[in-house]
This record gives C-alpha cells, sequence and structure tokens, in this order.
C-alpha cells in the first residue's frame, strides 16, 4: 500500500506556481529522499503533506485518506529548531506525547525510552538552550517517533551539522523508527540523498528523476568527476582548465572547479601537470564517482548551490 | 484535557523560564511599588496613607496584568510562528482550542503570580485594604476581566504581528500608553475629559477602578463605578475583547495557506 499518494498537485501563491503537477508515490516503509535546490518547491511539498498548506489542484492521499484525517499518522520535523529552548529534553518530549494524547503513566516510559534510542538520555534533564545543533535535531526528530507515527517527514533536518553529526543523526533516526515507518527526506545535500532507498530530483516545481541513488547515477551517463582546488581561484585558472575540457563539462564551485569527463584518469594527470606548470598551488586534486549533486548539474545546467 | 494540560505546563515553564518576562511582568511593577509608595505619599495624610498604597498596588497588579497578556502572550505566539513550532503544531492532531485555552490558562497562572507578589510587596510597605469576603471576591472578578481583555487583545497582537520582537514592543506599547492616559499612572482627576472619558470606556482601567473601589474604598477609588451601565459595559467589553482574540487567533494563526 502507498503511504503518500500524490497526483497532478499543483500550488499557486499569487501569481507564482510553485508546484506544477507533481506526481509521488511512496510505499510503506520506504526512504525516500526528495532532493533538489531552494525555491524548487521540495518544502512547499513536504508541508501540503503534512497539512500545513493546502493543495490549489491535485489530489493528496496519505494511507488512502485526506491528510487533515491522517494527522496522527505522521510526524513533521520543520527546518527550524522548534523545540523550546526553555524546557528539558524530558519537558519538550513529554510535551508532544501529551498532545498525541498518549496517558500520563504510559508517557513517562516512552520518553525514557525515546531519550535512550536517540542517545540522549544522559541530557534529558538539561535545558534545549544548552544544546548542541546536532542533539537539538535528534530530539526533534524524535517528536516524529512515538508510536503510531506512520509517516516521518524531515525538512532538511542535517542544515548546520558537520559531517559526523550527520551520519551520527540518520543512524539514530534509522535505529529508533519501527520498521514500518515511512520516510520522507527533503533535502539539498547529495550525500544525504543518497541515503534514501529512491531519490526524486525537483526543480522549478516538477520532479525532474526518480529512482534508487545508483540507477540515477549510472541512468545519467555521467563521467568521473575529477575536483581541483587551488589556493586562489582566477580566470587564467579556468582557462586553463577549459583547454584542458574540450567535450568536458568544467563548472566552477564555491571551493573550486569541477570536470565531468569520460576519461578521469588522463585529464586528472593533465590538469596537474598544466597547474604545476602555470604556478599554481594544488590544494585538492582528486578523482570521484559522481554525485547526486552531479545528476542534478547534469539535467538542469544548475548547481545545487546556485539557488541557494 | 490532556493537550490543554500540557499546552498549560510547557507555557507556563516558558513565562516562569524567561528572564525579560519576569522582570518586565514582576520585578518592574514591584519596582514601581516601591517607589511610589514612598516617592508620592508624602502630601498625602497621615491616615490616609496606606490606602494610597493600596490603590498603587492594586495599579501596578494591574499594569503587570496588561503585560502579561499584552506582551507575554503575542511573545509567545509569535515565537512559535517564528521558529516552526506553529507548523509543527497544525501538523499534529491538536485544535486551536485545546492550544489556545492552555495558553490562556498559563497567562492566568502567570497573571497570578504576578499579582500575589505585587500585592505582597505592597502589603509589606504599608499598603492596607478593605478585606471581605464579599468585596475581595468581586475584586478579584473585575481582575480576572482584566486578564481577559489583555489576553484578547494580545491574541489579536499575536495574530497580526508576524515577528516577535514586533509583538512585545506593541504589547509592552499598548500597555504603557493605555495605561498612562487611562489614569492608571496618573491620578483620574487630572485627566482633560476625553481622557476621563477613554478611562471609564477601556476596559482596563474600568475593571482597575473597579478593584480599587471594592478594596481601598470609595473614597480612594478614580470615580463612583458601581453603576449598572459601567459595570456591564467593563464585563461586555473585556468580553468582547477575548472572544474577538481568540476567534482571529484560531482563524487567522492556524489557516492553512
Amino acid at each position: 500500500m502507498n503511504a503518500i499518494h500524490v497526483e497532478n498537485l499543483s500550488k499557486r501563491f499569487g501569481e507564482k506556481e510553485v508546484l506544477k503537477g507533481v506526481n509521488l508515490k511512496i510505499a510503506e516503509g520506504e526512504f525516500y529522499a526528495l532532493m533538489g535546490p531552494n525555491g524548487s518547491g521540495k518544502t512547499t511539498l513536504a508541508s501540503i503533506i503534512a497539512s500545513i498548506r493546502k493543495p490549489t489542484s491535485g489530489r493528496l492521499e496519505i494511507y488512502g485518506r485526506r491528510p487533515e484525517d491522517a494527522k496522527e499518522l505522521i510526524g513533521y520535523v520543520p527546518q527550524e529548531n522548534f523545540s523550546s529552548p526553555k524546557l528539558t529534553a524530558r519537558e519538550n518530549l513529554t510535551y508532544f506525547a501529551r498532545l498525541l494524547n498518549y496517558p500520563a503513566a504510559e508517557t513517562k516510559t516512552l520518553v525514557a525510552d525515546m531519550l535512550a534510542k536517540i542517545g540522549l538520555a544522559a541530557d534529558a534533564d538539561k535545558r534545549v538552550e544548552k544544546f548542541s545543533g546536532g542533539m537539538r535535531k535528534r530530539l526533534e526528530a524524535a517528536t516524529a517517533l512515538f508510536p503510531g507515527v506512520k509517516i516521518l517527514i524531515l525538512d532538511e533536518p542535517t542544515t548546520g551539522l558537520d559531517p559526523a553529526a550527520r551520519r551520527n543523526f540518520f543512524s539514530l533516526i534509522t535505529a529508533a523508527k519501527d520498521k514500518k515507518t515511512t520516510i520522507l527526506l527533503i533535502t539539498h545535500l547529495g550525500s544525504d540523498a543518497e541515503l534514501a532507498s529512491r531519490v526524486g530530483l525537483i526543480d522549478n516545481g516538477i520532479i525532474i528523476a526518480e529512482d534508487e541513488p545508483e540507477t540515477l547515477i549510472r541512468n545519467h551517463g555521467l563521467e568521473d568527476v575529477i575536483t581541483v582546488e587551488t589556493a586562489v581561484k582566477s580566470d587564467h585558472i579556468i582557462d586553463t582548465l577549459k583547454e584542458l575540457s574540450i567535450d568536458r563539462r568544467l563548472l566552477e564551485t564555491e571551493e573550486g572547479y569541477r570536470i565531468y569527463s569520460r576519461d578521469g584518469g588522463r585529464v586528472l594527470a593533465e590538469v596537474a601537470r598544466s597547474l604545476e606548470h602555470a604556478g599554481y598551488k594544488v590544494m585538492r586534486l582528486e578523482m570521484t564517482r559522481p554525485s547526486l549533486e552531479d545528476v542534478f548539474f547534469r539535467l538542469t545546467e544548475k548547481t545545487m548551490s546556485e539557488a541557494l | 484535557m490532556g493537550q490543554i494540560a500540557a499546552t498549560f505546563s510547557r507555557t507556563l515553564k516558558e513565562f516562569l523560564r524567561e528572564r525579560a518576562v519576569l522582570f518586565w511582568t514582576i520585578a518592574w511593577p514591584i519596582i514601581w511599588v516601591l517607589i511610589s509608595s514612598f516617592t508620592f505619599t508624602g502630601s498625602v495624610p497621615e491616615m490616609a496613607v496606606p490606602y494610597v498604597k493600596g490603590s498603587i498596588t492594586i495599579s501596578m497588579t494591574v499594569f503587570a496584568l496588561m503585560i502579561a497578556g499584552m506582551a507575554n502572550l503575542p511573545s509567545s505566539i509569535t515565537g512559535d510562528r517564528e521558529n516552526g513550532m506553529l507548523a509543527k503544531l497544525m501538523s499534529m492532531p491538536i485544535s486551536p482550542r485545546n492550544d489556545f485555552t492552555g495558553r490562556i490558562l498559563a497567562l492566568g497562572a502567570l497573571s497570578a503570580i504576578a499579582a500575589g507578589l505585587v500585592i505582597a510587596v505592597g502589603s509589606a510597605v504599608g499598603a492596607r485594604f478593605v478585606v471581605t469576603a464579599a468585596q475581595t471576591g468581586q475584586a478579584v472578578g473585575f481582575l480576572i476581566l482584566i486578564i481577559c481583555a489583555s489576553a484578547g487583545i494580545g491574541l489579536i497582537i499575536g495574530t497580526f504581528i508576524r515577528r516577535q520582537h514586533g509583538a512585545i514592543m506593541t504589547g509592552v506599547g499598548i500597555s504603557v500608553v493605555t495605561a498612562s492616559i487611562s489614569g492608571m499612572f496618573a491620578p483620574y482627576e487630572f485627566l482633560p475629559p476625553a481622557l476621563q472619558r477613554f478611562a471609564r470606556i477601556y476596559p482596563i482601567s474600568s475593571a482597575s477602578n473597579l478593584a480599587k473601589y471594592f478594596l481601598t474604598g470609595e473614597e480612594f477609588a478614580d470615580y463612583n463605578p458601581l453603576t449598572t451601565s459601567q459595570i456591564t459595559l467593563t464585563i461586555a467589553l473585556s468580553l468582547l475583547l477575548l472572544i474577538l482574540g481568540i476567534n482571529l487567533y484560531s482563524r487567522l494563526s492556524w489557516r492553512s495557506e
């Protein structure tokens, strides 16, 4: 059975059409990542599924029910830090458990168990204002993991976390959730989306591609990716790399440059030689497998960070 | 009941753990009770001093209730909107009715604590009140109406002002300005006729005067408020503000776009 079924869903804010006929089916127990840059419509879609917003047109069903009739099945974790900083972790979780109508006696045990599962038992009675970003995100995800919640919607949950904290977050959430719990992850990070069993790439209100992460990367004919970071960035470096990138794609990123090539090994050697010859200090030069961000670039000619 | 109790508990804890709330709702009125009790009673006949101090204490108690409803309540609402809590709540099976009931009960508890402390300090510095069960009951009733009216205004501010800082400033501004022009900070008899009329219509200053009338006696009240029209108007406008605030909050703040 589909946990989430979206059919031809559109959303308009005034003149602006943010979602343009989105179709999406997510099966029970699936971990689905919706990946796209800011303004692509992914958060709007998540908020419609969480029944915070209403669609302009189209159909949406949660386990065959209207979203407003299935609120008890959805655990939504907004992008912002919504937990109360003045309350302790235990008080925050107790508040949400009581909102879900768990009896007071049951709530105590439930909250203690949940705190242990997400690794916050030792900090249960500390005020959240003293928590690190990662601890707070785990606590907030836990508010959506109580028994009975069947769909967990995480909107950009790892924003601001370092890679180690991001990995820790997902491993704890995956371990804490029920096996049948469906996860819908909203993200602009390829590294997060690659953890999902299926990924949808959304751009400009339309899901432009959807598949397993490996299949997406394989099917879009991506080449090797050569990442170049130099001590300084200059137009001359771009010109040098362009000369080497005939029939290859060159992308300038925040950190440096990325070259896509079907013959990565040879190009890597050429780049190293040319930059050394031109006198540039190379900080990082490596060949990696393509990521989902590279797939997005291939499909849209836009980087994920362009719209950020 | 569980949802109301959960919201009450969370909101009250947040109020009591926020220094700004404690300062403006409790410490500030107490400071003014202390300053006014020792500064503005020099020319008052000695026999009347305890009741003038009582009158000052009631004015500052009312000011505490105004700040609690008009600044702290909208601060809680807009803070929840800004940090995503409202979005989280809207995604959950909780009704706006349970949410605002829990918040208003927490406001009532905060107000009771603030009023108790301000009156205790006033009494400690010599304020005296006419204490009979009937008059105390009536005065408490009018203080509850002040909480209702302030909560109504607070809910309206929280609905229409989007940012927390703006909501707090608006609430404090309305409290200070309306208290100043309705005879709570300055003697009623010094107000121009237009403001005296405002003081009688504005439910908070009217209820404040009724509370003074019952707790300190007729001679220390601003005017004799015991007329049917005055009492009816005060009750009606206080409840109207609360109902309007609740309606706007539950219809607009919780509205799915």
